[in-house]
C-alpha cells in the first residue's frame, strides 16, 4: 500500500512539474483527420512522460469526492493524511486514464437542416450527447429525442440507444463514410414503455391498440423488466427473408426468443426443440431498411436489417427481413432491442423521463424568476435575461426551423458528417479540475476568446466546443458546498457572440442556478453557416488558455471539488468513485479496529 | 385437576371414560383410560395421559390427534365439550414432529423431522429454516408419485442414493434467532455429518451419467406436465390431515417461480436448489428450449460441475469482516492499477507479448481452389498480420486484420489432429473469413487464446491469457478422453436432454459446448448458477404450471397455464395460446367448492369460470392466490413472512 502511494505520488509530482511544458507540447499537436489506425498510433502512449499530456480534468472528480466522508471540520489528522494519499492515488490514476481518452468531433444534423458540431470523448454515452444537445437547442427535452444513424449506402437507419458509446459506434465507420447522425424525435424509441400492453399483451399480429391504466402499465413493465431476467415479448409470425445473394424474398415463420431469432424449418412444428436458429443478437444491431421496395424489390417497405455494426457496405452477412405492415415491423424491432439490451433499455427510459421531467420543472421555475422570458418557448425560460434579444429571437427561429424540419421530415441538404480526432483536446479543455478552473478562467480569460473567435469566420469550431464544454460543466447539479459560494462557480457568461455585454450576467445566474438546482444553459449557438471544423486555425484562440490552469490547479484544483465536466462521464469512470470509497471505508474500518 | 377429582368416582353421572392410544407404545398396546368430564381441558387430558404412562421423558412435542375427525387437538385450553369429543372418540397421543424422507430438487434425499400438526405451509417453512433456505413461501411439498413409480421402481431403487439424515436437528429448536456462520446455518457446523449434509445441499451434484437423465420420467405433452400438480399438498392443512405417514417420501420443490431477492451471500443452498430444479427442468424438457439454448445450459452446467468438483473447501470460514473489506479494497486497487498501468498507460513501454509463428492460412474465396498456404503469422496487440515468410515480416503484410469484435470459432478434431481456428472478422465490406491451421494442441491453444482475447479487445498481456490457454488445453484433453471412452469426471452427454443425446454425437456436442463455454469460463460458481437460473427464466415456457381444465360452456378440455403474472388459456391439441389474462386486471376470484368451479372476474366485465380436471381445484386456487401473495412481497420489503395473508389468499372453506 505504502509503495503504491509513493508510486502514485511520484507520478503525480511528475505530472505537476511538467504541467507547463506539457501545455506547450500539446499546443503543437494539430488536429488530424479521423481515421482509426492513425488514431491509435497517434495516441499519447509510450513513456511515462506522456502523462504530461496533461489530461483534461478527470470528469468524475467531484463525484468521487462525494463518497468519502463528509468534510468534517474536526477530521482527524490521520484521516486527512489518508485522504490526501487517496486523493493522490486517485489523481494519478485519473491522469493516466485521461491521457488515453479518445475524442472525436462529431457533426450532428438537426431537424432544420442545420448542423451542430460537438466534441465527444470516448466516455460519453448517447445520453450525455442528448443532454448536451438539449442544452444547446432548448428543445422540449422530451424522451423521443434521439441520435439517429443513417447509412445512405445501405439505406438503413437506427436510433442509438441512450447507453451506447458514441465514440465506439463512430469508430467503425469508414473514413469516407456517407453516414450521418441526426438529432430528431422518434416515437418508436420508447413506445414500448409508454404502452407496454401493445407489445406484451397484444394478440399475435393484431395491431389493436388497447389502453391500460398507468398503474397496470407500470406493473407490467416491472414484471417484464425488473425480474431476474427480462421478459421478451412473445413474437412470432411469417416474415419475408431476402435470400442470400438473390433478389427474391421468401416467407418464413420466425419466432423471437431471448436467445435469438428462430425459424420453423420445413416440415417441422414450432415447438422449441424443432426450431432452427436464424440469428443471435450478440454481434448484430437492428436497423430499419428504407425504401427497400425500390432498392431490393421487397414485398413492402416495412423492412428491418440485422448486421454487424462494422459492416458498412453490401454483404452476404447482412440479413434483410420484410414485414407485412408497419406495426409488425415495430413489434419486431422493439422485441429485438429488448432481447438484445434487456433492462438497460428500461433504465434508459427512466433516466430519459427523469431528464424530461427535470427540464419541464426547471423551465417553469426559471420562467417565474425571469419574467422577461416568460411565456417564451420551453427552453427559453431559463435563458438569463441579459442575453435577451439575440438568443430569444434565435430560439424562435430555431423553433420555426424545427417545425419546418418536422414537416419535411428530412432535411434535404446532405452533408457529410465530419469526424475529427481532436487530439489536442487537452488544450481545449483546461487541465485538471476543469470546471472550477474554467469558471475562474473564463472570468479572466473569456473575453479574448470571443473576440478572437468573432473576426475569423473559419473559427466556428472553437466556440462550439467551448460551449459544449460549458454545457457539460453544468450538467451535474452543483455539489452542495458549491451552492454556498455561488459566485465562484458562477457560470461565466456564455461565450456567445454578444461577447462583452454578457459580463454582468453572473449574479443573475446565481439565482437561477441556485433555485433551479441546475445551471442555466448557454444561449444557443447560432446555426453554423459553413462548418469547417477541420481547420487548424481554430486552435489558436484556445491555445491561449492553457497557461491559466496551473495556477488554478494549485489553489482549487487539488481540492478537486470542482463540479467536473461531463457528468456524463460518470459512465466511463464509474468504477473509480466506487473503488475509492471502498478503499476509504476499508481504511477507516481498519483504523477503527486497530485503534 | 378436574380429572383427578372425577376419576375418584365422586361425580359418577357427569364423568365418563376416555381412551387414549399412545403411539410410542406401539400399535397393539392397550389404550390409557381416563375419567373425564366435558369440562376437562385438553391440557388436563394430556397431563393425565402422561402421568398414567408412568414414563418420564420429554413429552413436549406430543399432542392429541382425533382419528375419526382427522383433526389435531392443539388448543390445550379448550374443553372436550368445545371440541365436541365424547366417549366414542378415538384419540391418539403422538409426537407432532416425525421423520419423513424428503426428496430435494437436486434429486438427493434427506431424512428429516417435519411437523405433522401445523399447516403444510408452516411445516415447509420449518424445514426450509433447517435447510437454510430463505423465502420458504416459494416452496411446498408434493406427495411422491406412486403408480408411475411401480414401472420404474426396479430401475430406480438401486440408484436410491445415500439419504442424509437430518433427524437429529429438531426444527422446533430453531424457532429462535438462527445463528449463521458465514451464511451457513450454525447447526450444520457442529458435526462432520452436518457439514457433509450442508455440502449435499449447497454443492451441485456432479458426476451425472447420460443414463441418469434418460431413465427419469420425462413428461412429453402438456397433459403430462399437468399431472404433477395433482400431487401438491394442501398448504392450509396439516400433513397428518392429508394422510402423510411417518417415513413417507415427500418432494420438496419450488412451487412458485418468482424467486425473491436472491442473494449469493445468504442463499447458497437456495440458489443451488433452484439451480438444480432448473437443471432438471431443462434436462427433462419440462421447460423446452432450442438447441442453441441447450448448448448454453450445458456449458453452464459444465462450468458449475467443474468448479464444484474443485471447490472442496466450500466450508472455509470468512475472516474478520473488516480485514476482508480491506483486502477486497486493496485487491481492487491492485486490479485497478494493473488495468490502468500495465495494460493501458504503460502498454507501449512494456514489451507486449506477441505470437509469431508459421501457420497454415486459408482464406475462402469464391472461385478459388487454393488451399492452405504456409504463412508467417503475427499476433500483436489485437491485430493479426500474415506475411509470406518470416524474412518478409518487415514489409507489407499479405493480410492485416484487427481482431477486435471478431468471431473466433474452433474447428477441432482431436482424432484426426485437426486444430483449426476460424476467424470471422467484421469489416465495412462484410466479414473476412480466415482459417488458421495449427500443428498441435499447444500451438492451437496459444493462438486460440490470443485470438479470443483480441476479439474481446484485450491483448496477450492480459492476466487471463494463461488461464485461457490452460482451459483450452484441458478442454482438448477432455475431448481426447471422451474419445477413448475413458472414465472422466464430466460426461458431456449428461449435460443435455436425451433428445440431444440422441441427435448429436459426442464429438459434435463437445465443441459446441466448448464454444458456449468460452463465453462464461471466467464467471464464478455462484454467478454460473445464477446465470443458469436467469437463462431458464427467460425461456418462453418458464414458470408456467399447466392444468387441464374445462371452461364453463366449453365442450372439450383445455389447458390453463398459471404463471407468476398471468393466466393463459391454451389449446390442448395445438398448444397455441388462446387468451391471456393478467392478474393486474383481476378483480376477484371465487371458488365454488361444491361444484369445484373457479370463477374469476376481471376488469371490463370479463368473467371466466372453469373446473379443474387434472388436479383438485384447491391447487389451482392456491396457485392463483399464491402468485398474488408473491407479488405483494416486493412492496412489503423485508418484513418477515406474512403467513396470515398467505392463508387468506390461498386458504379455502372446502365443503366437507
Amino acid at each position: 500500500m505504502a509503495e503504491l502511494v509513493a508510486d502514485c505520488k511520484d507520478a503525480e509530482m511528475k505530472v505537476n512539474n511538467q504541467t507547463n511544458p506539457s501545455m506547450a507540447l500539446a499546443s503543437n499537436v494539430a488536429t488530424f483527420a479521423y481515421d482509426i489506425p492513425d488514431f491509435t498510433h497517434d495516441l499519447p502512449t509510450g513513456s511515462t512522460d506522456d502523462l504530461s499530456y496533461l489530461p483534461p480534468p478527470p470528469p468524475s472528480e467531484w463525484e468521487m469526492d462525494l463518497p468519502p466522508p463528509p468534510p468534517d471540520p474536526e477530521m482527524s489528522e490521520e484521516k486527512d493524511e489518508s485522504k490526501d494519499k487517496v486523493d493522490q492515488i486517485k489523481l494519478a490514476l485519473d491522469k493516466m486514464k485521461e491521457a488515453k481518452v479518445k475524442k472525436l468531433i462529431v457533426k450532428i444534423h438537426m431537424t432544420d437542416n442545420s448542423t451542430k458540431t460537438l466534441m465527444v470523448d470516448e466516455r460519453q454515452t448517447v445520453r450525455d450527447i442528448l443532454d448536451n444537445l438539449f442544452e444547446k437547442t432548448h428543445c422540449d427535452c422530451s424522451i423521443e429525442w434521439c441520435l439517429y444513424e443513417e447509412n445512405p449506402e445501405l439505406q438503413i437507419e437506427r436510433f442509438f440507444e441512450d447507453h451506447e458509446n458514441i465514440v465506439e459506434i463512430l469508430s467503425v465507420w469508414t473514413r469516407d463514410s456517407e453516414n450521418k447522425i441526426r438529432f430528431l424525435k422518434k416515437n418508436e424509441k420508447y413506445a414500448v414503455f409508454k404502452n407496454p400492453q401493445n407489445f406484451y399483451m397484444a394478440r399475435k399480429g393484431s395491431a389493436d391498440t388497447k389502453d391500460m391504466n398507468e398503474k397496470s402499465k407500470v406493473a407490467l413493465l416491472e414484471q417484464s423488466f425488473c425480474g431476474a431476467s427480462v421478459v421478451v415479448p412473445e413474437l412470432e409470425g411469417a416474415i419475408f427473408l431476402k435470400e442470400d445473394g438473390k433478389k427474391s424474398w421468401k416467407k418464413r415463420y420466425f419466432l423471437l426468443r431471448a436467445s435469438g431469432i428462430y425459424y420453423v424449418p420445413k416440415g417441422k412444428t414450432k415447438t422449441s426443440r424443432d426450431l432452427a436458429c436464424f440469428i443471435q443478437f450478440d454481434n448484430v444491431n437492428v436497423y430499419y431498411g428504407m425504401q427497400y421496395k425500390v432498392k431490393y424489390k421487397a414485398p413492402t417497405d416495412h423492412c428491418f436489417v440485422l448486421k454487424h455494426p462494422q459492416i458498412q457496405k453490401e454483404s452476404q452477412y447482412i440479413k434483410y427481413l420484410c414485414c407485412e405492415d408497419p406495426w409488425v415491423l415495430h413489434q419486431w424491432v422493439t422485441g429485438i432491442r429488448i432481447a438484445k439490451y434487456g433492462k438497460i433499455l428500461y433504465d434508459n427510459y427512466k433516466s430519459a423521463v427523469h431528464k424530461a421531467g427535470l427540464a419541464s420543472r426547471w423551465s417553469s421555475l426559471s420562467s417565474s424568476s425571469a419574467p422577461s422570458t416568460k411565456g417564451e418557448s420551453q427552453g427559453n425560460g431559463h435563458i438569463p435575461q441579459n442575453v435577451t434579444n439575440v438568443s430569444s429571437s434565435f430560439s424562435d427561429a430555431w423553433k420555426r426551423g424545427e417545425a419546418v424540419g418536422k414537416d419535411k421530415q428530412q432535411p434535404i441538404d446532405i452533408r457529410k458528417t465530419e469526424q475529427k480526432i481532436s487530439h489536442p483536446a487537452p488544450t481545449k479543455q483546461p487541465p485538471p479540475a476543469p470546471v472550477r478552473v474554467s469558471s475562474n478562467m473564463h472570468a479572466a480569460a473569456t473575453p479574448p476568446l470571443p473576440l478572437k473567435a468573432k473576426p475569423a469566420v473559419t473559427n466556428r469550431p472553437p466556440p462550439t466546443t467551448t460551449i459544449s464544454q460549458w454545457g457539460d460543466d453544468f450538467l451535474p447539479p452543483p455539489p452542495p458546498e458549491l451552492l454556498d459560494t455561488p459566485p465562484d462557480f458562477l457560470p461565466p457568461p456564455p461565450p456567445s457572440f454578444n461577447s462583452g455585454s454578457d459580463y454582468p450576467a453572473p449574479p443573475q445566474f446565481t439565482n437561477v442556478g441556485g433555485t433551479g438546482g441546475a445551471p442555466p444553459p448557454p444561449p444557443p449557438p447560432p446555426p453554423p453557416a459553413t462548418p469547417s471544423p477541420t481547420s487548424a486555425p481554430p486552435q489558436l484562440p484556445i491555445k491561449k488558455q492553457p497557461p491559466n490552469p496551473p495556477k488554478r490547479r494549485d489553489s482549487t484544483g487539488l481540492r478537486s471539488n470542482a463540479p467536473n465536466s461531463l457528468m456524463a462521464n460518470g459512465g466511463g469512470a464509474g468504477g473509480q468513485p466506487d473503488f475509492m470509497s471502498d478503499l476509504m471505508n476499508a481504511l477507516q474500518k481498519k483504523r477503527s479496529t486497530t485503534a | 385437576m378436574a380429572g383427578i377429582k372425577t376419576s375418584s368416582g365422586e361425580y359418577i353421572d357427569s364423568s365418563w371414560e376416555l381412551r387414549v392410544h399412545i403411539e410410542d407404545l406401539g400399535e397393539d398396546a392397550d389404550p390409557v383410560t381416563l375419567r373425564v368430564t366435558g369440562e376437562t381441558h385438553i391440557g388436563g387430558v394430556i397431563l393425565q395421559v402422561v402421568e398414567k404412562t408412568g414414563i418420564s421423558r420429554d413429552w413436549s412435542d406430543h399432542a392429541l390427534w382425533w382419528k375419526q375427525k382427522r383433526q389435531w387437538l392443539l388448543k390445550t385450553n379448550w374443553t372436550l365439550d368445545k371440541y365436541g369429543i365424547q366417549a366414542d372418540a378415538l384419540l391418539l397421543f403422538m409426537p407432532q414432529h416425525k421423520p419423513v424422507i424428503l426428496s430435494l430438487p437436486n434429486q438427493r434425499s434427506l431424512r428429516i423431522r417435519v411437523c405433522f400438526s401445523g399447516t403444510t405451509f408452516s411445516s415447509c417453512a420449518e424445514v426450509c429454516k433447517v435447510l437454510g433456505v430463505r423465502h420458504p413461501e416459494e416452496l411446498s411439498f408434493l406427495k411422491a408419485p406412486e403408480e408411475r413409480e411401480k414401472k420404474k421402481k426396479k430401475e430406480k431403487d438401486p440408484v436410491t442414493q445415500e439419504i442424509f439424515d437430518l433427524t437429529s436437528f429438531q426444527p422446533s429448536n430453531f424457532n429462535t434467532t438462527q445463528v449463521q456462520v458465514g451464511g451457513i446455518p450454525s447447526h450444520f457446523m457442529g458435526s462432520p455429518e452436518g457439514q457433509e449434509c450442508y455440502k449435499a445441499l449447497s454443492v451441485c451434484r456432479t458426476g451425472l451419467t447420460p443414463e441418469d437423465v434418460q431413465k427419469r420420467y420425462k413428461p412429453t405433452t402438456v397433459v403430462d406436465k399437468s399431472a404433477i400438480h395433482a400431487r401438491w399438498l394442501d398448504s392450509s392443512k396439516s400433513l397428518m390431515q392429508q394422510g402423510v405417514q411417518e417415513g413417507d417420501r415427500l418432494w420438496l420443490r419450488f412451487k412458485y417461480f418468482t424467486f425473491h431477492d436472491l442473494d449469493p451471500k445468504m442463499d447458497a443452498v437456495r440458489i443451488n436448489l433452484i439451480f438444480e430444479q432448473a437443471r432438471w427442468a431443462v434436462l427433462l424438457e419440462e421447460t423446452e428450449c432450442t438447441e442453441e439454448e441447450m448448448m448454453v445450459f450445458a456449458a453452464l452446467q459444465y462450468h458449475v460441475n467443474k468448479l464444484s468438483v474443485n471447490a472442496d473447501n466450500c466450508m472455509h470460514l470468512p475472516n474478520d469482516p473488516a480485514l476482508q473489506d480491506l483486502d477486497e479494497a486493496l485487491s481492487h486497487l491492485e486490479v485497478k492499477m494493473e488495468a490502468s498501468t500495465a495494460s493501458e498507460a504503460l502498454e507501449g513501454i512494456e514489451l507486449e507479448p506477441e505470437l509469431q509463428e508459421n501457420l497454415r492460412v486459408f482464406r475462402p474465396r469464391k472461385m478459388t481452389l487454393k488451399g492452405y498456404k504456409q504463412n508467417w503469422v503475427m499476433l500483436k496487440g489485437t491485430n493479426m498480420s500474415c506475411y509470406k515468410s518470416k524474412e518478409e515480416a518487415r514489409g507489407e503484410p499479405l493480410i492485416m486484420l484487427a481482431l477486435k469484435g471478431c468471431e473466433v470459432i474452433p474447428e477441432v478434431n482431436v482424432a484426426s489432429q485437426k486444430f483449426c481456428i476460424r476467424l470471422l472478422v467484421p469489416s465495412p465490406e462484410g466479414m473476412n473469413e480466415v482459417y488458421l491451421r495449427c500443428e498441435n494442441e499447444q500451438q492451437y491453444a496459444r493462438w486460440m487464446a490470443g485470438s479470443r482475447l483480441a476479439a474481446k479487445g484485450r491483448t496477450m498481456g492480459d492476466s487471463s491469457y494463461d488461464a485461457e490457454v490452460q482451459s483450452i488445453l484441458s478442454f482438448l484433453d477432455l475431448q481426447k478422453s471422451n474419445q477413448n471412452a475413458a472414465a472422466e469426471s464430466i460426461n458431456m452427454l449428461a449435460l443435455v436432454s436425451p433428445r440431444y443425446q440422441k441427435k448429436l454425437k459426442l464429438k459434435q456436442l463437445s465443441p459446441r459446448i466448448l464454444e458456449a463455454y468460452q463465453n462464461i469460463a471466467q464467471i464464478s460458481l455462484v454467478e454460473a448458477k445464477l446465470r443458469f437460473i436467469q437463462d431458464w427464466q427467460s425461456l418462453p415456457d418458464f414458470g408456467i404450471s399447466y392444468f387441464v381444465v374445462r371452461f364453463k360452456g366449453a365442450r372439450r378440455d383445455e389447458i390453463l397455464g398459471i404463471a407468476s403474472n398471468r393466466l393463459i388459456r391454451i389449446d390442448l391439441n395445438v398448444g397455441d395460446v388462446v387468451k391471456t389474462w393478467m392478474y393486474n386486471n383481476m378483480k376477484q376470484w371465487n371458488v365454488n367448492w361444491d361444484i369445484r368451479q373457479v370463477s374469476i372476474e376481471f376488469t371490463e366485465n370479463i368473467n371466466v369460470a372453469f373446473t379443474c380436471v387434472s388436479a383438485p381445484c384447491k391447487v389451482v386456487h392456491e396457485y392463483i392466490g399464491g402468485y398474488i401473495f408473491m407479488s405483494t412481497r416486493a412492496k412489503a420489503g423485508s418484513k418477515g413472512l406474512n403467513e396470515e395473508l398467505f392463508h387468506k389468499l390461498t386458504g379455502g372453506h372446502e365443503a366437507l
